[in-house]
C-alpha cells in the first residue's frame, strides 16, 4: 500500500506538471477569436488586445505597395456591411483578393488591426465551385 | 457502374448489420454456424466495398462529370496520379477510402485467426462491422459519393492545387492506414473484454497490427510535415494546426500503448491501463477523422462544413460508453497481479514514459478544442496557437527524450546502485559535457542546449548497449564483430529494433530543436541583378522565366546562390497559376544538405517596377528529421519481422488459454 501511495504521488507530480503547463500556456498565449460581426460589436472593449478576426476583404479596399510590402485593406462583414481597417506588412498570401474570406491575427491599435498574420484559409478550401455547363 | 457502386454500398450496410447480429448471437448461444456466417458477412462487406471503390475510381478515370464528386475533384487535364488520388481528395471519397482500408484489414485479420482465438473472433467481427456500418451509413444516407449533378458538368473543377503534390499521393493513404490500423487492436481489446479472455493473448495476437498501425501513423505524420514544408512556403513543417493535432494525438497514445504492453507481457501489470490506452487511441482516430470534417475548429486544411458532426459525436459517445461499461464490468479480471517495487526500475520508467505521452496527447487535445470549450462555457471564443503547443509540449517532449534513454536500460523491479552506475555514468557525463560545450560555444537557446545534451545521453546509452552486446557475443560465441552485431540484432529484434527506432527519435529531436531554435529568416525586395545575404549564403536575383501548359502557368525567378564566394547552385522559386481553380500557388525552391536547408520562396512580383520579393529561410539540420523518420521506419520493420521465438510464445499463450478455458469461464460467472 505504501508503495502504491508513493507511485500515486509520483504520477500526481506529472499530472500536476501537465495541468500547470496547460493552464499557464492558455493564460499566456490565448487570443480572442471573433467573426467580424462579433468583433465590431465588441470593438470598444478590444483596444490594445490581441485578437484573431475572421471576415471578408472589402470591395475596392486593397491598397498594396509592392516596394515596401505595406498592405492596407478593410476587413468587412460577410454581407459587405460595416468594416474595420487592417494594416499588414509582408508577402501577400496566394489567395488574397477582394471578396475572399481571410483570418487576421494581430493587435487592435488605435482603431486599426495591426496584423502580424494574414491567413486566407476558408472552411471550404477543399471544395471548389463547379463550373456551369 | 455508378448505380452498381451505390447499390454495393447499400448492400454492404445491410450485410454489416446482419453480420453484427449473427456474430454476437452466435457467440452467446455457442452456435458455430452463426459465428461462421458473421465472418462470411465481413468478407462480403469487404467485397461490396471494393466494388463501390472500383466504381468511383472508374468514374474518376473516365472523367464522368455527371457525378458531383468527380466534377468537384477532378478535371480532364489533371494528371493521372492525381486523378487516382482524387479518390481521397474530398469528403465522401475519403470516407469510402476509410471503409475500404478497414474491410481489407478486417479480411486479413479474419484469415489470420480462422483457426485460433475462437472465443474472441465473433466479437472482433462484430466490432469491426459496427465501425464499418457507421461509415457505410454516412456514405449511404449523408454524403453519397455517387450523387449525380442535376445537370452534368462539361468540365471538372479540379483537385485543389495544394494537393497536387507527390507527397499528397502517399501522405493521406499512409495516415489512413495508421488510423484504421488502430481499429484492429481495438477490436481485439473489445473482444477480450466481451468474452472475458483477458490474458495477454489479445495483445500478443495484435502486436504486429499495433506496430503496423504505429508505423504508418509515424510515416503519415512525417509525410504530412514534409508536404507542409514543401508546399505551404512558410519554412516550417509543423504548425499545430487542428488537423495536424488530430493526426499526432493517436500517435502519442499508440506509442504509450506499445510500451505499456511490454509491462503486461513481462509482469502481468497495467492490464486496465492498456485497455484504456487502446480505447483512447481508437477514439482519437475517430475524433481525428471527425475533426477534419466537422468544421468545429477552423483549420487551414479542413473539408467543407457538413452535417456529419452530430453523427460522429454520437458514434464517439457510443464507443466510449460501451467501452467504459465493458471495462467496469470486467474490472475484477483487470486487476494487476504485481505491484511496482521502486521508482528506479524499468516498470517505473515505462509508467512515467506513459504518463508523459498521455500528457502530451491531453495537452494537444485541450489546446485543439479550447475554442469550442471556451465558447460553450464563457460564450466567447478564445483560441490558442502554436505558442501554446510549443510552450507546453516542448518540456514534456524533453522529459520524454530523457526517458527514452532511461527506460530501455534500467533494471527491472529495482535498480541497484551498481546497475545505475554501469548504465548511466558515462552517458550522463557525455550528455552533460555536450551541454557545457554547446553553452560555451555561445548558444543560449536553452531548450536546444538541453535537447542536444539529452540526445547525446540517449545515443550514448544505445551505443553502449550495442557495444556490450556485441562484445559479449564475440567472446562467448567467438564471432567476428560484424557477425556478432548482425546476430545480436537478428536474435533480439524487438530489443535492438527498438533501439534503432530510438536512434531515429534522437535524430528527429535534434533536427526539430536545431531548425526551430536557429532558423534564419530573411525577406528582401530587390531588382534584377541585386544580391543579398541569408546566413552563410549570398543570393542573386538573375531574372524571371515563364512557362505555360493547358493545366498550369508558371513564373520562375532565377536565383544564383554562392557560399564564401563559391557558386553553390541556382534555384528557381516559382509562382504557379492553376487555370481551373483560378488560383496562384507558391512552389518553394529547396537546396537540402545534411548541414542546413536553403529554402527560397518567390513572395511577390511587381510587373510595374520589376521588383521581386524573395523570402529565404536557412534552417540547420532539418534533413535529420526525414533521415530520422527513415531510421524509425527501418527500426519498426526490424521489430515487426517475425521470429520463431515469438511464434512459440504466442502458441504457448494460446495453449494456456485453451486449457485454462473452464477455469476462466468459472471466474467470469
Amino acid at each position: 500500500m505504501d508503495r502504491n501511495r508513493r507511485f500515486i504521488i509520483g504520477a500526481s507530480i506529472i499530472v500536476v506538471a501537465v495541468a500547470y503547463l496547460v493552464y499557464t500556456g492558455i493564460r499566456e498565449t490565448s487570443v480572442y477569436y471573433f467573426t467580424i460581426d462579433e468583433f465590431l460589436a465588441e470593438r470598444a472593449a478590444m483596444a490594445e488586445e490581441d485578437v484573431r478576426v475572421a471576415g471578408r476583404v472589402g470591395a475596392d479596399s486593397i491598397d498594396w505597395n509592392a516596394k515596401t510590402l505595406d498592405l492596407h485593406f478593410e476587413l468587412a462583414e460577410f454581407d459587405g456591411g460595416e468594416s474595420v481597417p487592417v494594416a499588414y506588412n509582408g508577402i501577400l498570401p496566394d489567395m488574397f483578393a477582394e471578396g475572399r474570406d481571410v483570418i487576421v491575427e494581430g493587435n487592435f491599435t488605435a482603431g486599426t488591426l495591426e496584423a502580424h498574420t494574414l491567413l486566407t484559409s476558408c472552411p471550404s478550401k477543399y471544395e471548389a465551385e463547379i463550373p456551369e455547363s | 457502374m455508378i448505380e452498381l457502386g451505390s447499390l454495393a454500398l447499400q448492400l454492404a450496410l445491410l450485410t454489416a448489420v446482419y453480420g453484427i447480429v449473427v456474430a454476437i448471437v452466435g457467440s452467446i448461444r455457442q452456435r458455430a454456424d452463426m459465428v461462421r456466417s458473421g465472418r462470411h458477412a465481413a468478407y462480403a462487406v469487404h467485397g461490396l466495398v471494393v466494388l463501390a471503390a472500383i466504381a468511383l475510381w472508374r468514374a474518376l478515370l473516365t472523367h464522368d462529370f455527371s457525378l458531383e464528386y468527380v466534377a468537384s475533384y477532378a478535371s480532364s487535364t489533371l494528371a493521372l496520379p492525381y486523378t487516382i488520388a482524387a479518390f481521397w481528395g474530398g469528403q465522401a471519397g475519403s470516407l469510402l477510402f476509410w471503409v475500404l482500408i478497414l474491410m481489407t484489414m478486417s479480411s486479413i485479420a479474419h484469415l489470420q485467426n480462422r483457426e485460433r482465438n475462437a472465443a474472441l473472433m465473433p466479437y472482433v467481427t462484430a466490432t469491426l462491422l459496427v465501425i464499418a456500418a457507421f461509415f457505410l451509413a454516412l456514405l449511404v444516407f449523408i454524403t453519397d459519393p455517387f450523387a449525380r449533378l442535376p445537370v452534368p458538368a462539361s468540365e471538372g473543377a479540379d483537385l485543389n492545387p495544394l494537393l497536387q503534390n507527390y507527397w499528397m499521393m502517399i501522405h493521406p493513404p499512409s495516415l489512413y492506414l495508421g488510423f484504421v490500423g488502430c481499429a484492429i487492436p481495438f477490436a481485439f481489446a473489445v473482444a477480450a473484454l466481451a468474452s472475458g479472455r483477458l490474458s495477454d493473448v489479445w495483445i500478443r495476437t495484435t502486436r504486429r497490427w499495433t506496430l503496423f498501425a504505429w508505423f504508418f501513423l509515424t510515416v503519415g505524420n512525417v509525410l504530412g510535415g514534409r508536404w507542409a514544408y514543401e508546399e505551404l512556403g512558410w519554412g516550417g513543417y509543423w504548425a499545430w494546426d487542428p488537423v495536424e493535432n488530430a493526426a499526432i494525438m493517436p500517435w502519442f497514445t499508440c506509442t504509450a500503448f506499445l510500451h505499456s504492453v511490454m509491462i503486461q507481457e513481462k509482469k502481468n501489470m497495467l492490464k486496465m491501463w492498456n485497455m484504456v490506452l487502446v480505447l483512447l487511441t481508437f477514439t482519437l482516430t475517430i475524433f481525428g477523422t471527425f475533426l477534419t470534417r466537422s468544421g468545429i475548429v477552423s483549420s487551414v486544411h479542413s473539408f467543407t462544413q457538413s452535417g456529419l458532426g452530430p453523427f460522429f459525436v454520437g458514434f464517439l459517445i457510443m464507443v466510449i460508453v460501451t467501452c467504459a461499461a465493458l471495462i467496469a464490468w470486467r474490472r475484477p479480471l483487470l486487476r494487476s497481479e504485481n505491484d511496482i517495487d521502486s521508482f528506479l526500475s524499468r516498470e517505473g520508467a515505462f509508467l512515467f514514459n506513459n504518463l508523459l505521452l498521455v500528457g502530451l496527447a491531453f495537452a494537444t487535445f485541450w489546446g485543439t478544442i479550447f475554442p469550442v470549450l471556451s465558447e460553450a462555457v464563457r460564450g466567447i471564443k478564445i483560441t490558442v496557437g502554436p505558442p501554446f503547443f510549443n510552450k507546453v509540449n516542448a518540456p514534456l517532449g524533453l522529459a520524454l527524450l530523457f526517458m527514452t534513454g532511461v527506460g530501455p536500460v534500467i533494471a527491472w523491479r529495482r535498480a541497484s546502485a551498481r546497475n545505475l552506475r554501469r548504465s548511466f555514468l558515462w552517458p550522463l557525463t557525455l550528455g552533460f559535457a555536450t551541454g557545457v560545450v554547446i553553452f560555451a560555444l555561445g548558444y543560449r537557446h536553452y531548450y536546444a542546449v538541453v535537447c542536444f545534451s539529452l540526445a547525446t545521453f540517449v545515443l550514448a546509452t544505445i551505443v553502449m548497449e550495442f557495444y556490450r552486446g556485441t562484445r559479449a557475443r564475440q567472446s562467448l560465441m567467438h564471432e567476428s564483430p560484424a557477425m556478432a552485431l548482425a546476430n545480436l540484432v537478428g536474435k533480439n529484434r524487438r530489443r535492438y529494433g527498438g533501439y534503432v527506432v530510438h536512434i531515429g527519435i534522437v535524430m528527429i529531436a535534434v533536427g526539430m530543436a536545431a531548425s526551430s531554435a536557429f532558423r534564419i529568416e530573411v525577406q528582401e525586395t530587390i531588382e534584377r541583378g541585386q544580391a543579398f545575404e541569408a546566413g552563410p549564403y549570398t543570393l542573386t536575383y538573375a531574372g524571371l522565366k515563364n512557362t505555360d501548359s493547358p493545366h498550369v502557368a508558371s513564373m520562375l525567378a532565377e536565383v544564383q546562390v554562392t557560399r564564401n564566394g563559391q557558386p553553390v547552385t541556382t534555384l528557381y522559386p516559382e509562382k504557379r497559376f492553376y487555370k481551373r481553380q483560378q488560383q496562384p500557388t507558391t512552389e518553394v525552391a529547396l537546396r537540402s544538405t545534411l548541414r542546413d536547408d536553403l529554402y527560397v520562396v518567390l513572395g511577390n512580383y511587381d510587373a510595374e517596377s520589376g521588383l521581386v520579393t524573395l523570402l529565404v529561410f536557412v534552417s540547420p539540420l532539418v534533413a535529420w528529421l526525414w533521415i530520422g523518420a527513415l531510421v524509425m521506419a527501418l527500426g519498426t520493420v526490424i521489430v515487426m519481422s517475425p521470429t520463431a521465438a515469438e511464434q512459440r510464445a504466442l502458441a504457448a499463450a494460446l495453449a494456456v488459454e485453451e486449457r485454462g478455458l473452464e477455469g476462466a469461464a468459472r471466474v467470469v460467472r
